[in-house]
């Protein structure tokens, strides 16, 4: 293996940049950047331009080929196959996470590698989701069996997205805190991720049986909404069936303003990724206190970790929403605004592009190297256990040269600074449509720009601390 | 004076690198904070100076 760069704990696996300005003086120029934009949006963007998607059917034979019954078998009977692999290589596989299989195909092959695509080719997860695949299956089944489908119970509306939510902090939780073993790119043992994995096939498709199954993905089903979330930010799309092309980030404006919950959804994912990032660098040493703090109460050194992450979480999750809510509650104080509860859910899909942000800045590094395992010897030797060599790559390594420090860094500020721009331009165009007065929406949006300067500048610090 | 009494001690000069981050929210907010006051202030005054041109049912 070609380790050119040492592996800091952090998932943004970076040596030492040699960059020719201090990394500080970076969001002092995309603070300029995002101020210019601001500014530029108000001169020259007076009418709403993201209410209507513009949207363009593509050619009947595309969806037909796309949607068709061979490819939803083929996709959904291959991620059952991948599912199973990575469960039952967690189970029976090594104890070391970087070589098992289940450990970089859940966390960063489909936990990363979703939003990457879904923001760019629109939702392409239910096709692959092979929770949705299984139901599908049972349901023809009971049919067949009962002559009549399956009845479900209505979904209480009122809940939203919010199971998704509460889902995403778990499933990161479980991930990030649960396993912080440190060393490796996550440090999960393959054994918990196995069992995890199969609580949650087991969970999901009873909630698919208790409210049906494209309700639960729709609204509660953890992997759907997130990767969801960011296909509306995506050129494409489907609509009454059919493929097309429509304006990008232009199904974003009504993703979180008619369903509860939503606004939670993208504020986990800011928060999470963030504290994934600052865990191993920015808090390192608050965190360290407060563990020395709990071994001194005499509680035992895991739990004392895994407290202190998770309080360090939690406070994270507040923390992003509190700058959001005070954006918001800034943005109230101009006349002529709607009910703060309505402004919270009509400005939330703003934050959807700095989610993709965050993520790109923070895990791209992480997705180049681990692809290379995950492609490589994970696939020849899913067990980890060198006993099989199924493509004959089990003895490939990752080339930890194919990124340079510098290269990973610019690639962090430029999906920083252009998330961010993307999110003033969504959250410009919303303020037109609430005060129709362009003054008046200008003006609204001087808080939002306060909360993009301090999400650039905040995620701009924790990527310069994990990198020096 | 020897030459290691006047070393300046950048040993934990890096704990404090976060300020240079939260200095241009700062600029930003300030600036936000400023303008909305003057433009309150200007409305303030607009109104001021068109109460005294309305009749007195439109003041009513």
């Amino acid at each position: 293996m070609n380790l050119l760069v040492h592996l800091p704990e952090a998932h943004a696996l970076v040596a030492k940049q040699d960059l020719p300005i201090p990394a500080w003086l970076f969001a002092w120029a995309a603070s300029i950047v995002l101020v210019v934009s601001f500014f530029a949006l108000s001169a020259a963007w007076r009418k709403p331009q993201f209410e209507e998607e513009r949207w363009r059917p593509s050619a009947a034979w595309l969806t037909t080929v796309l949607r068709s019954w061979p490819t939803q078998v083929l996709c959904g009977g291959l991620a059952v196959l991948l599912l199973g692999v990575g469960i039952y290589s967690g189970i029976h596989g090594t104890e070391a996470p970087d070589r098992n299989y289940a450990i970089t195909f859940f966390f960063v092959t489909a936990w990363i590698g979703f939003p990457f695509v879904s923001a760019l080719f629109g939702n392409v997860f239910p096709a692959f989701n092979p929770w949705r695949a299984i139901a599908r299956v049972a349901g023809g089944a009971y049919r067949l069996a009962a002559g009549r489908g399956m009845r479900h119970l209505a979904y209480p509306e009122r809940l939203g997205r919010w199971p998704a939510a509460v889902g995403l902090l778990g499933f990161v939780w479980l991930e990030v805190v649960y396993g912080s073993s440190g060393g490796v790119a996550v440090g999960l043992e393959p054994h918990a991720a196995g069992v995890a994995a199969c609580v949650y096939t087991g969970y999901t498709l009873a909630m698919m049986a208790l409210f049906g199954r494209e309700q639960w993905c729709a609204r509660g089903e953890i992997f759907s909404v997130y990767f969801g979330m960011f296909s509306q930010l995506a050129p494409f799309g489907v609509k009454d069936g059919r493929i097309g092309r429509r304006r990008p980030l232009a199904a974003a404006t009504h993703w979180a303003t008619s369903v509860r919950g939503s606004t939670a959804v993208v504020i986990a994912s800011i928060a999470t990724t963030s504290f994934d990032g600052a865990e191993d660098g920015a808090y390192k040493p608050a965190l360290e206190h407060v563990e020395k703090w709990f071994t001194e109460a005499g509680i035992g050194p895991l739990a004392t970790i895994r407290i202190a992450d998770t309080i360090f979480m939690a406070g994270t999750v507040a923390g992003v929403a509190i700058v959001y809510l005070l954006g918001v509650k800034g943005m109230q104080s101009v006349p002529g605004a709607p009910p703060f509860k309505q402004l919270v859910r009509g400005f939330a899909h703003s934050l959807i592009p700095i989610a993709l942000a965050y993520l790109i800045a923070h895990y791209f590094s992480l997705f180049v190297y681990q692809e290379q395992a995950q492609f490589t010897y994970l696939l020849s030797d899913p067990l980890g256990t060198s006993t099989t060599n199924l493509f004959g790559t089990a003895e490939y390594g990752i080339d930890f040269s194919a990124l340079s420090p510098n290269v990973i860094w610019y690639v962090q500020v430029a999906a920083l600074l252009a998330g961010h721009v993307a999110g003033l331009t969504l959250a410009h165009d919303k303020a037109l449509v609430y005060w129709r007065d362009y003054r008046r929406a200008s003006r609204s949006q001087y808080w939002m720009l306060a909360v993009m300067v301090a999400f650039t500048c905040f995620g701009l610090y924790l990527l310069s601390v994990n990198a020096s | 004076m020897t030459l290691a009494s006047i070393v300046i001690p950048s040993a934990h000069l890096g704990h404090w690198l976060w300020v240079f981050y939260v200095i241009p929210v700062l600029i930003v907010v300030g600036g936000i904070i400023r303008s909305t006051r003057a433009e309150k202030k200007r409305e303030r005054e607009e109104g001021r100076s068109e109460a005294p041109k309305r009749g007195p049912k439109e003041r009513r």
